[in-house]
């Protein structure tokens, strides 16, 4: 009786079986590691060999591979959907900032201080030679004017964060586009000696899933493990271990501040920079272009058309100017060259240099007690104006308050939507992917009994090739 | 697709995201609770804000509507007081005096002409009236020189007296540039003729001269005060009724803006403790969830 395939199958069952006790350990070592994607090993009978009195018995069992158990479609799925979350939320978030930058719920605010402005007025009509009533005036416009430039500031310093966030978000697409052509080449490298490359390929999906949160990419992955990266304009960004395209981050227009803002540009090897702005489009560089470029922009014209009015059509400070500009000052002059305000955009409005307590013109006549521009004044607060819409001052801070209140609300709800759509993909992959103790603790269990019969059929084996020593 | 696995990460991140979205829940809540407002920011209900914005607006409208209806009645208040003592007084005793001139002495004559010096003093007084250092005869002026001249100056003219503000003073009640109620008229259209009765009369007194005329420039005079102290309390009533419609404005307004913007605090906090309860009952779970794999059952 031939006793050497006992004991080799033995030892290839407690071989097999240690590795694959190794890789529920593995498992269980990683059940919180983010991106870790769960592995198991595919055993295998070993080839029928062996002779046992004429009959072919089994030598055994092996280890053929060790997997991971990912879905590459849901890979994929979730890159688009890293992106489409990530630009959302990027857009909702600095739409809540803008919106706090505009808030007129709370104090200070632009509707109380223009509400405060015609609220001196009207008193300037009740008393329109008082002192006091005439310094509350200039007090209000001048708190009038600090809101504005309050509000203009708050607009430029967002702009500028987003722009800084931008700068910093861009800054990290290099790396990341290194470290994939890095791991690029680990994977390759290791599955062609057939090692396993698990780790590394995690680390990689890791760092795709990072880049998309950062752009919009696509990847296609060949037959020796590497992945091809590309942005939505078809530029390669990483091809095998080769980094083709870089990010180079430029100058791009002025901002509120007066400072330059920047935007993503593509730079090949040899240096040469080319704006694609579509391919930065989406992730969160796209988010928050479309927050500084667009929402922030747009919040700010609308503020300074406030001020400045069409052109055509008078704004705040046209009209008011037209009012004091037709009257008759405390000391019964003409203020035809007396305005109220001057400068332009929110940024920009002042109070007039000639204007002072006396050159107030609360009277359209000479005659004292005369209150009739005042009263004007203070009409200012309920006339439409062509250039605001048809609506008043605080008919309009109302609307685009409302308009404000509505863009982040429903970029709100759609970034909601888009993290519940990359949630649930989440969820599918760690569904698949992800490791459950208890499904490993029972694989450990079999294992380890499996590992123990075989020690069993080893200590038989001895103890059979025992017996038959002790014949001899 | 279906759920058929569930990773042990996968169930921690549900017990924190779940945890994450009810204490978020629960801060929001305190702050409604801490500042008495469901609204604080305009992304939280974009059309309730821009109501909240205009109501505030009206608020601050109605507030000096209510201010200068105030104002007026108080500044009417005054004149018809002041009318009513040159009619009921000045102009009263000045048309005794006239319907007793034809029956008076030579010496009664002479005493008329002296009381009729004073009462002309007098309606000059009510005349330069002041309310808070306003004139309120002579176009609301602040802390001007008087309107009407002193009767015993030298070269004296009731025509002339005047010298005051021609300014007739509105206030603003309401939002249109029409909504206005006149609450001052020049002096000189109130007093004149008043002003010249006396004269005439202290003439008459002065000169001898039969009775008729003058009694009928007095009695001319305290019609033209009449008419004016009627036209004041006109304006008063209007301003009062005004007054009655800004205040019940106010609290409609007020009402529809806490309806937008102020928290229901009852059903506040009957959210809030839900809210606690949920999270409550959610990190019990959590405990028991830790404890639901064979670690502990196998005791390993």
């Amino acid at each position: 009786m031939a006793i050497s395939p006992i004991l080799d199958s033995a030892a290839r069952a407690l071989l097999a079986n240690e590795t694959v006790l190794s890789v529920v350990g593995e498992n269980i070592a990683n059940v919180d590691t983010p991106d870790y994607s769960r592995q198991r090993a595919e055993l295998q009978a070993d080839t029928v060999i062996a002779q046992v009195n004429g009959v072919a018995v089994g030598t055994g069992v092996h280890v053929q591979t060790v997997d991971q158990i990912v879905d590459p479609l849901l890979a994929r799925r979730q890159l688009g959907a890293e992106t489409d979350a990530s630009q959302q939320s990027a857009l909702s978030d600095q739409l809540g900032g803008l919106a706090g930058v505009l808030n007129d719920l709370d104090q200070p605010s632009l509707a109380g201080a223009l509400g405060d402005f015609f609220d001196a007025a009207d008193a300037l009509g009740r008393n329109p030679q008082g002192l006091a009533e005439r310094a509350t005036l200039l007090a209000r416009a001048g708190a009038l004017v600090s809101e504005f430039h309050r509000r203009s500031a708050g607009l430029a310093d967002l702009q500028r964060t987003i722009d800084d966030r931008y700068v910093a978000v861009a800054s990290e697409v290099n790396d990341q586009l290194t470290r994939i052509a890095q791991l690029n080449g680990a994977i390759v490298a290791a599955e062609a000696t057939g090692q396993s490359a698990n780790a590394s390929r995690d680390q990689r999906t890791a760092a795709l899933n990072q880049l998309a949160q950062t752009v919009g990419i696509s990847t296609t992955e060949d037959a020796h493990g590497a992945v091809t990266v590309s942005l939505a304009g078809g530029a390669t960004l990483v091809a095998g271990t080769d980094v083709l395209h870089t990010v180079a981050i430029r100058t791009n227009g002025v901002g509120l501040d007066g400072g330059a803002l920047h935007e993503a540009q593509l730079a090949d090897p040899n240096g040469v920079v080319v704006r694609l702005p579509q391919a930065f489009a989406t992730g969160e560089l796209g988010g928050l272009a479309n927050a500084r470029d667009v929402a922030v922009v747009t919040a700010s014209a609308n503020l300074d058309r406030l001020v400045d009015g069409t052109g055509v059509d008078p704004g705040l400070r046209d009209a008011v100017n037209a009012v004091q500009q037709a009257g008759i000052d405390l000391d019964g002059n003409s203020t035809a060259a007396v305005p109220l305000f001057q400068g332009t955009g929110a940024a920009g409005i002042a109070l007039s240099g000639a204007i002072t307590v006396r050159t107030l013109a609360a009277a359209k006549t000479t005659e004292p007690g005369d209150n009739a521009n005042a009263l004007a004044l203070a009409d200012l607060r309920s006339t439409a104006l062509p250039a605001l819409g048809g609506t008043t001052f605080s008919g309009y801070v109302a609307t685009e308050e409302s308009r404000v209140g509505e863009d982040a609300t429903q970029a709100g709800d759609v970034a909601t939507a888009s993290s519940l759509k990359l949630k649930q993909i989440q969820d599918q992959r760690a569904g698949i992917s992800g490791v459950n103790l208890n499904e490993e603790l029972t694989n450990l269990l079999r294992y380890q009994h499996a590992f123990q019969a075989a020690s069993r059929v080893l200590t038989v084996g001895n103890e059979v090739l025992d017996e038959l020593l002790k014949a001899v | 697709m279906p759920i058929t696995r569930v990773s042990d990460a996968q169930r921690f991140d549900f017990l924190t995201d779940h945890a994450n979205e009810l204490a978020v829940s629960i801060s929001d809540l305190n702050q409604q609770i801490a500042t008495g407002k469901r609204l604080t920011r305009p992304d939280q209900d974009p059309l309730g804000s821009a109501q909240v914005v205009r109501a505030q607006s009206s608020l601050a409208a109605l507030g000096q509507y209510d201010e200068s209806t105030r104002f007026g009645q108080d500044v009417l208040g005054a004149q018809h007081d002041a009318l009513g003592q040159a009619i009921d007084e000045t102009m009263a005793r000045a048309k005794e005096l006239a319907a007793d001139s034809s029956i008076l002495t030579p010496d009664a004559r002479s005493a008329a002409s002296h009381e009729v010096d004073s009462l002309l003093q007098s309606l000059t007084a009510i005349g330069n009236s002041e309310l808070a250092g306003r004139r309120l005869f002579g176009g609301l002026a602040l802390d001007g020189p008087a309107p009407f001249a002193d009767p015993l100056a030298p070269g004296y003219t009731a025509a002339t007296a005047y010298s005051g503000s021609a300014a007739q003073v509105s206030v603003k009640i309401g939002s249109g540039s029409s909504e206005r109620v006149q609450i001052s008229t020049s002096g000189d259209q109130i007093f004149t003729s008043s002003l010249q009765a006396l004269t005439d009369l202290k003439a008459a007194f002065d000169n001898d001269t039969p009775r008729a005329p003058s009694l009928d420039a007095v009695e001319s005079a305290i019609g033209d005060l009449e008419s004016e102290r009627a036209r004041v309390d006109v304006r008063a009533s209007q301003l009062k009724q005004r007054g009655d419609q800004v205040a019940a404005l106010t609290v409609t307004e007020t009402a529809a803006r806490s309806h937008v913007q102020d928290a229901d605090l009852v059903a506040v906090i009957s959210r809030l403790s839900q809210a606690q309860t949920a999270l409550q009952a959610l990190l019990a779970a959590g405990a028991q969830l830790s404890q639901t794999n064979l670690t502990d059952l196998l005791q390993i």
